[in-house]
Order: C-alpha cells, then sequence, then structure tokens
C-alpha cells in the first residue's frame, strides 16, 4: 500500500502532532541520556565541563532536531530514502579521501562544530532504504534471487567501505542491521541459513589464513579476536581492556560502590572509560541493580518500537521502526558482552550514554523517523 | 532457489465462477459486482498469509532479543556475583610491578634487580600554569628545553610524555610545582648495582611496549635478552636467575685486566676464567666496557668491535696463534704418532709451494715435541700437522668446538662464529696447527683447553650455576691429556711463559702471538698482535682455564718494545691468578715433581 492509501483525514496535522508523539520513547530516550550523564559526571571525577556538559548540550540538539525529524511526514522520508542512502555513500567515500585519522583508524570529517562519522549515519540510512525497498517491491517478489540480491548489494558496499577505514565493529553491525531489516521484510529463511553457513565458512578461511601471505585481517584484528577467546594470556596488552572491566564489574558487586565511588575507573585503571567502556563505571558504581536497570531500561524502549511497529499497518513504517530497533538493540547488545567479555572489543559504544557526539545525535534522528513513523501512521479502516 | 519452490502454485478460486456469474445474470445483479468482492477476499486472503508470516518472523526476533537480554543480564549477575573483590584491581595493579626476575651470582649476590620508579607526564588540558611549569621543569632538568615545552604545552598535544625514570628527589620537586597537569606514572626499571661489573654478560635491559600505569621491561642484550621470556615468566614466582659468575672473582678480573690494558697500551683486552671440570663461566670480561644502567647507542660509524658494546670474549673472533699448538701435539700423541720426547726436525725455514713457514728465532735444527711447545717452534708445529693431515686435524678440532659458535647462553653468541679457511689444503693445516688462518673466539679456546686438559672429555661453557661436572663425550684420552698438561707447564717453568709462574699454583698455559690481519684485507700488520695465554692452574690437578686476550698491547719498558705474548698477556694472566686464586678457594700448594708421573704415565 502506498501513502495515497492513507486516510489523511485522520493523520494528525499542524503543530498538533506534539500530541501524537511517542512520549513513552522520548521519556525512555531521556532516562538513558540522564544516565549517560550523571556516568560522565562520575568518570571526570565530579567534573561537570569535561564530559556531562557538553553531553548534555548535543543531547539538547539531537532531542530539538528529533522532534523537528518527527513533524515531517513519514512518506518525504520515505521517498527521500535513497538520495539519503547515496549521500551517507558519498560521505564514506570522502572520509576515506579526506578523513582525519582518530585511534588507527580514518572515521571522521571534521566539521568544525563536530566531528562526522559518516558511519554512523550510513547504519540508520541503510535502514531507511531497505525499509523503503520493500514498501516498493511487490510482496511476491520478496524472496526471488534477483530482488534479493539488491538490498544484499545496497548493504555489502556501504560495509565494504566501512571495513576500509577500518573498522570492523561498524562493518558487523551494517550486515547485522541489513540483514535482520531483510528477515523482519519476510524474505525466505533459507536465504539467512546459505549466509550462515557461508559465514561459518568465511570464518574459517580467516583463521586459516593467519600467517599466511594472504591473510585477510589485520594482526590487531586477530589479536583482539584471542582477546576474547583467553583475555588473561595478555593482561598487560590487547587483553587489558577486559580484564580490567570485568574486575570493575565484580568489584561493583550487587548494590555497587555508590555514585563517585568507583576506583578503577576513576583511578585510571581503565582507557576509554568515558566512550566505550562507560558501562564499567556504571557496574562499579551501581552494582548489579543499577546496570540491570539500563538494561531494562533499553529492553522498555525496544519493547515500545516493536509494539509501536506492530501497530503500524504502513509497511516502510513498521520496518523502520523495526529496523532502527535493532540497529540501537545491535549497538548496546554488543556493547555490554564486549564489555563483560561475551564478545570481542570492537569499539561499538553504549547507546546514548558513551561521551561521543555524532552516535548520539544519529541515534536521536533516527529516533525521530520512529516519531515521525508513530506520528503518520494510517489510521481507521485500511 | 527458484521462487516456485518458496511459493508454490496454488489452485485458486476464479474471480469469475461460471455458476455465481449465470445465478447473477438470472437474478438480474450485476456479475462484475461478484468479480471484485472475489478479488478483494483473494486479497485479503494473501495480505493475512503475508501477516502471519511477517508476525512469525516478529516472534522469532522477539525471542532472539529476548535471549540477548537474558544472556546478559545473566552475566551481569554472574560477574556481579562472583567476581566481589576490590582488591583485586590492586593486586592485578601491583603484578604488572616487578615481573621480571633477579639475576643473581653463584652465591646469591644480586647481579640485576628491579627498582620501582617513576615516569613523568603531561596532561595540557589540565594544566592551569603552562608557562610556570615549563620554567620550573626546565629548571629541575636542565636537559630539558622550556621554549619546546611551553610549545608543547600551550599546543594542542593532549599527552606528552617529559622523563621516563624519575628518582625520588626529583619526584619530590615535579610534585612541589603543584601542577595538576603534570602526573606521575609508576615504572620497574631495572637496576644493575653493581655498575660496569659483568657488563658484557648482563646486557642491559629497556622499555618495551609503554603505557602511563606501566611499561615492559624487555631485556636488549646479554643474558637479558637471551633469557627474556625466562626472566618474565610470571610462573617464576621470586626465584632468581643463577649465573655460574662469581662477583667478588669477576671485580678482581676486571680490575687485574684493567690495569694490565693500561700498563701493556693495549685498546682492547679480555678475559675468560672457567671451571675446567663443569664448564661454568667463573669470571669473564671485555674491555672497553659499559655501564648497563646507561647502555650507550651502538657504533653507527667504524667497526662494531671496536664499540664498549662488543663483547670481545664471545663475539671478537681472533687467530689466537701458538695457543693452538698444543692441539696439534695433542693429537699426534693420541694417534700415537710421537711421544713427548720424540725428536722433529725443525730446520728452518720450512718451504711449501709459494709459503716459507719461519720460527720466531731459530731455535736449533732439531727439538723433542715437548721442547717444540716450550719453545712454540712453528716450523716443529707444522711438520708434526703434516703427519695427521688435513682431514684428521679438521675432525679433531671439530670435536673441540671450533668449528660452530659458542652455545653459551647470551644472544651475542651465535654472531662469534668462527672463521675457518676456505679450502682446507695443506698449507691450511700447517697455519693452524699454530694459530693461523683459523679465528676463533677467546671463550671458544677456554673450552678447547678445558676439555683437552681436564682428562680429556669434552666442554661446553656455561653461564649458568652447574649442579657438577659436566660428562662432555671424550676427545682425548686421559694420558695424553695428562702429557699435554706436563708440556704447558714447562712453558710456564722455563719456556715462553717465564712469567707466568704464580708461586704455589703450578700454573701452565700457552702464549700465542698472532700479527693482526689488515682490516682492508690481504696481509698482516707488521706492528699490531694479539697476544693470548691460555693457561690452566693448578697444572697437576687442573680446577681452572684462564684466558688473557690483549688487543694491540706494546711493552715498552725495555730498549725495544716487545708485543709477543710472554711479555704482555702473561705477566697479566699471572698478576689475575695471583689474585683470584685464593677468592676461588684454591691453597698454595708445592707440586708433585712432574717426572715421577710421567714415567708412570708411560708405563
Amino acid at each position: 500500500m502506498s501513502f495515497l492509501e492513507y486516510n489523511l483525514k485522520t493523520v494528525p496535522s499542524g503543530l498538533s502532532k506534539v500530541l501524537y508523539l511517542n512520549w513513552a520513547i522520548i521519556l525512555l530516550l531521556t532516562t538513558i541520556a540522564s544516565v549517560g550523564f550523571l556516568m560522565l559526571y562520575s568518570v571526570a571525577g565530579g567534573d561537570m565541563g569535561r564530559w556531562a556538559e557538553p553531553q548534555m548540550k548535543r543531547f539538547a540538539v539531537g532531542l530539538v532536531g528529533m522532534i523537528v525529524v518527527a513533524m515531517v511526514p513519514i512518506y518525504v522520508w520515505r521517498n527521500t530514502a535513497a538520495l539519503a542512502y547515496v549521500m551517507s555513500i558519498g560521505l564514506l567515500v570522502v572520509v576515506e579521501l579526506f578523513g582525519s585519522t582518530g585511534g588507527g583508524a580514518q572515521r571522521w570529517i571534521d566539521l568544525g562544530f563536530m566531528r562526522l562519522q559518516p558511519s554512523e549515519v550510513m547504519k540508520i540510512t541503510l535502514v531507511m532504504l531497505l525499509a523503503a525497498y520493500y514498501d516498493w517491491l511487490d510482496l511476491k517478489k520478496t524472496s526471488r534471487l534477483i530482488w534479493v540480491l539488491i538490498p544484499v548489494m545496497l548493504t555489502l558496499l556501504p560495509t565494504f567501505l566501512v571495513l576500509r577505514q577500518p573498522d570492523l565493529g561498524t562493518a558487523l553491525l551494517l550486515v547485522a542491521g541489513g540483514g535482520l531489516v531483510m528477515f523482519a521484510a519476510g524474505v525466505h529463511w533459507l536465504y539467512f541459513a546459505a549466509v550462515v553457513a557461508t559465514g561459518a565458512g568465511a570464518v574459517t578461511a580467516v583463521f586459516q589464513s593467519r600467517g599466511t601471505a594472504w591473510q585477510l585481517l589485520a594482526d590487531y584484528q586477530y589479536n583482539r579476536i584471542d582477546t576474547f577467546i583467553s583475555p588473561g594470556d595478555d593482561p598487560l596488552g590487547a587483553g587489558y581492556h577486559i580484564t580490567q572491566s570485568k574486575i570493575a564489574l565484580g568489584s561493583g558487586g550487587w548494590t555497587g560502590k555508590g555514585f563517585m565511588q568507583g576506583t578503577q575507573s576513576r583511578l585510571n585503571f581503565l582507557p576509554e572509560k568515558h566512550t566505550d567502556f562507560i558501562f564499567t563505571t556504571l557496574a562499579e558504581e551501581f552494582g548489579f541493580i543499577g546496570a540491570f536497570s539500563l538494561l531494562v531500561l533499553y529492553g522498555l524502549l525496544i519493547l515500545f518500537c516493536v509494539v509501536s511497529a506492530l501497530q503500524n499497518k504502513d509497511r516502510f513504517s513498521a520496518l523502520l521502526i523495526l529496523g532502527v530497533a535493532m540497529t540501537f538493540f545491535l549497538f548496546f547488545a554488543v556493547n555490554m558482552s564486549m564489555v563483560m567479555g561475551l564478545a570481542p572489543v570492537v569499539g561499538v559504544p553504549l547507546p546514548l550514554v558513551s561521551y561521543g557526539g555524532s552516535a548520539m545525535l544519529v541515534l536521536l534522528l533516527a529516533f525521530g523517523l520512529v516519531q515521525s513513523a508513530h506520528v503518520h501512521r494510517p489510521r481507521g479502516r485500511v | 532457489m527458484t521462487a516456485d519452490r518458496i511459493e508454490p502454485p496454488v489452485i485458486r478460486k476464479p474471480l469469475r465462477p461460471l455458476a455465481s456469474i449465470l445465478k447473477a445474470r438470472a437474478t438480474g445483479a450485476n456479475p462484475d459486482e461478484i468479480a471484485r468482492e472475489n478479488l478483494r477476499l483473494r486479497h485479503e486472503q494473501s495480505r493475512d498469509k503475508l501477516r502471519l508470516r511477517a508476525e512469525g518472523r516478529l516472534f522469532l526476533l522477539g525471542v532472539c532479543f529476548f535471549c540477548a537480554f537474558t544472556v546478559i543480564g545473566v552475566r551481569m549477575g554472574h560477574l556481579a556475583a562472583s567476581e566481589p573483590s576490590e582488591p583485586r584491581a590492586q593486586a592485578s595493579g601491583a603484578s604488572i610491578i616487578a615481573q621480571r626476575a633477579d639475576i643473581v651470582d653463584r652465591n646469591g649476590r644480586v647481579l640485576a634487580t628491579n627498582l620501582t620508579t617513576h615516569s613523568l607526564y603531561a596532561q595540557p588540558p589540565l594544566m592551569v600554569e603552562p608557562q610556570r611549569v615549563a620554567a620550573e621543569l626546565a629548571r629541575i632538568f636542565p636537559d630539558l628545553d622550556e621554549a619546546r615545552l611551553v610549545r608543547d604545552f600551550t599546543g594542542k598535544r593532549k599527552f606528552i610524555w617529559i622523563k621516563k625514570k624519575l628518582s625520588p628527589e626529583q619526584m619530590q620537586v615535579v610534585h612541589d610545582i603543584g601542577d595538576p597537569g603534570l602526573l606521575f606514572g609508576p615504572r620497574e626499571m631495572r637496576l644493575y648495582p653493581n655498575g660496569k661489573l659483568a657488563a658484557h654478560v648482563l646486557g642491559g635491559a629497556s622499555f618495551g611496549r609503554e603505557g602511563v600505569h606501566s611499561a615492559e621491561v624487555i631485556g636488549t642484550a646479554g643474558i637479558e635478552k637471551a633469557y627474556d621470556a625466562f626472566l618474565r615468566d610470571p610462573g617464576l614466582g621470586d626465584s632468581p636467575l643463577i649465573l655460574s659468575l662469581d662477583l667478588t672473582v669477576q671485580a678482581a678480573a676486571e680490575q687485574v685486566l684493567y690495569g694490565g690494558m693500561k700498563l701493556m697500551n693495549a685498546k682492547g683486552a679480555s678475559s675468560v676464567l672457567m671451571d675446567i671440570h663443569t664448564g661454568e663461566i667463573i669470571s669473564m670480561a671485555s674491555l672497553p666496557d659499559f655501564d648497563p644502567n646507561d647502555r650507550p647507542r651502538p657504533l653507527t660509524t667504524g667497526d662494531q668491535s671496536d664499540s664498549p658494546l662488543f663483547n670481545r670474549a664471545v663475539q671478537g673472533v681472533y687467530e689466537l696463534g701458538s695457543t693452538f699448538k698444543i692441539f696439534t701435539v695433542a693429537q699426534a700423541l693420541e694417534l700415537g704418532q710421537v711421544n713427548p720426547s720424540t725428536i722433529i726436525d725443525t730446520k728452518g725455514p720450512l718451504t711449501w709451494g709459494r709459503h716459507r713457514i719461519r720460527d720466531f728465532r731459530y731455535y736449533g735444527d732439531e727439538l723433542s715435541v715437548s721442547d717444540v711447545i716450550v719453545k712454540s717452534s712453528n716450523i716443529g708445529t707444522a711438520r708434526i700437522a703434516l703427519g695427521i693431515g688435513a682431514k684428521r686435524q679438521q675432525e679433531f678440532l671439530q670435536t673441540l668446538g671450533f668449528f660452530e659458535p659458542t652455545q653459551v647462553e647470551l644472544i651475542e653468541a651465535p654472531t662469534g662464529k668462527p672463521l675457518l679457511p676456505k679450502r682446507w689444503s695443506d698449507i691450511s693445516t700447517m697455519t693452524v696447527s699454530y694459530g693461523h688462518g683459523l679465528s676463533s673466539s677467546p671463550l671458544h679456546l677456554a673450552a678447547g683447553y678445558a676439555s683437552l686438559l681436564n682428562g680429556g672429555t669434552r666442554i661446553r661453557p656455561t653461564l649458568l650455576r652447574q649442579s657438577g661436572p659436566q660428562h662432555g663425550e671424550r676427545v682425548v684420552s686421559a694420558a695424553t691429556s695428562e702429557k699435554a698438561r706436563i708440556m704447558l707447564r714447562k712453558v710456564v717453568k722455563g719456556g715462553t711463559a717465564s712469567f707466568g709462574d704464580v708461586k704455589g699454583y703450578a700454573v701452565g698455559g700457552k702464549t700465542g702471538t698472532a700479527d693482526k690481519p689488515k682490516a682492508s684485507g690481504g696481509g698482516y700488520y707488521k706492528d699490531k698482535v694479539i697476544a693470548t695465554f691460555a693457561s690452566i692452574f693448578p697444572a697437576h690437578d687442573p680446577k681452572y682455564v684462564l684466558i688473557v686476550t690483549l688487543d694491540e698491547p706494546v711493552e715498552t719498558s725495555g730498549p725495544k718494545p716487545r708485543r709477543t705474548a710472554g711479555w704482555t698477556a702473561v705477566p697479566v694472566a699471572a698478576e689475575m691468578i695471583r689474585r683470584t686464586a685464593p677468592l676461588l678457594g684454591l691453597r698454595p700448594v708445592i707440586e708433585p715433581t712432574p717426572d715421577l708421573k710421567v714415567i708412570r704415565a708411560s708405563n
């Protein structure tokens, strides 16, 4: 069905749209971000100015951006999805050619007021495009080989560009995000089975190739995998992050040491304590209860998104909401698993909590899309 | 896969069933109405089917979400419950420090240990008064440049190393500057409390990978590098690496060697003192030396063998001259070709093709085998070697270890590879027999002497303390070993090494003076020699072997400059024995009459 079939009269218009926003999601986002402000304040040793304040400003900007995005009818976003995708690809190419280098990888474009990571933007525009694609595609064709190959190509193109930076974590998230949207769109499960089998083969190939002339990954990437498998082997080197963060988590116990009382993270044991590893500070200071509460908040956010998607009878909207929710889910699931030693260290931030401009901004804008889909959902009998 | 398999063709209800159409026509209703209704039903059917599938998918995703949440939650609980201890953070921090094992001498005295110190770094964004800090730092550390510090502190950099090691006093003064942008990181530093002592054996250590909170200490040379992995093994606990060196003997040896080098105007010197039965190196010195606490940089130009880092005793391969004669004679004795009193023709010069072999001076037309050694006759040794032949000579020298680098536990050992004649002709056999044309390190010579004279079993030198004698393979019979010892004792009692007699310690040995080959290749210097004295003591019951080598010595007390080992290396070695023998626990004894033993041995 297309937007022409909407019963437009029942969709709110003008400023009254604000009343129809999904306020539960906004409340959850704000709560999660507040946890982040609290942690950044604590990690800086009780200093607002260092990380917490800039983060708050960015959140405010992001929130405004989200509402602006939510005000725009969803069909506009659907019709511009392809354009957004092409622009993101363009940005990735630009970063490849002119980007500044940070932490050994070329990921940013310096815009002056903020550093833009095109790979962050890419995650969302890919979801948008795939949702629009499946909305446009005749339902019967969903599982035909040629029509499956197109979204696969659309996913692999940015993945390839991101891998060249190199940023393994984001590349994996892109593939997983694209795959999940395809899955939700109803592509036949045999395709996924085939991909999983190929993936298993590829992993074997990657490990077999290690040390040979045609080695497929960089040495540091192998090291991260090794470290993941047994972090104790190299406690001073690559395993340092994981060992220390596990200690921090352990030392928090059930109730934690109390706000601003964490030693592990405050005493500089942990590198990247305010970005990818901020979860350890939370776990140390608020213990299992605090950490689990954050997990529950994330879970509720996902739940509200899924409910909103189920209510939505527009295919593009439903797929978009699900795609954003799944991208978000992948973010925090991978980050938490990584910090707790369940996954290799791949450099994925904890969404809305970790310090970092472009990730937060992009996520909030993505939730703006979710809101837009929610506000402009078709109502009444279709 | 084809679409057919995914969506098998359904036998669909026709849109315009004939019966209904006809019935409609009969009743006057619009048949198109029926078709439209059927189309709508069909659409709804297919939409319901897809919705069902989509909901199935969503349900599956929901299950996955739930599983992931559960796994993460359970892991959280597991971590929270099972690792409650905070001190683990400190413990793991402490384990970063004090990781490298100590190195001690054979009596447990410390040669290398660790010192906890601090490094100094700056985080300019936290700095309050960069200008003042830079000025203060430049005052405390005169080697820092104030202008540059100001530039660094006010620039864009967020992190700067200022000093890798600080003394406690320096740390206090820096602390007193009181700027939050100056930070200290703990450092474990390698300390060699004895300074230059045994520098070449120990080598040195430096920082490997560095972080703010710790830095790896890695061995850069010597035994520190050769045993790097061992020393860093946390499984070692507190147990140190025990060397065969004796700190006291090493100190005495280095002192004597240094004095001797200066006295004999040599540009370099080395000595090796080794237990003749166990192969333990009790002291090993190479001059010029360095302080491993502050290891100099390797030379970028010129000959590396002039660097103080160069271990002459292990890496330096020299033609060791007449010290080799005893190997030739011992082999001839072992083969039964001669006995100590056999008369050898020493008429010279000995001409072989284009080559002429001469003696240092004329010793008469014939000498006994024993006197060939005592007087050090090149011609006599060469004649004996001709009887042995190239093949057997090579085999013998190989069993003594002269064909391979020594296996001593230093990273530099493989570089001390002996230089052998390219083609082992008869003339090579003759020159090698008196120590020319084959270059080896002083340590090779020590091992060769030990193997030959300890009763005839192969010794491989080692720097680690041993619990008992090595039982190496036999190289010569005990009788041959004994005869060789008696000859060497005679060299000291009345031959070329008469300055080497130390009362009560029955020194036996052989001198060697070899002209240095020109670095450019082709020929030898006339006035530059390597003087070597290879000795054992006490000769009647040998306990130790001592090699002293001087590089370009010249002794100038006489009317003419004297360079032969008898005038240069021998007195230095004698002084070394005089000083170290009591430290080694040897008491002066009256030696038994050797002649009686000769009779007994020849019976």
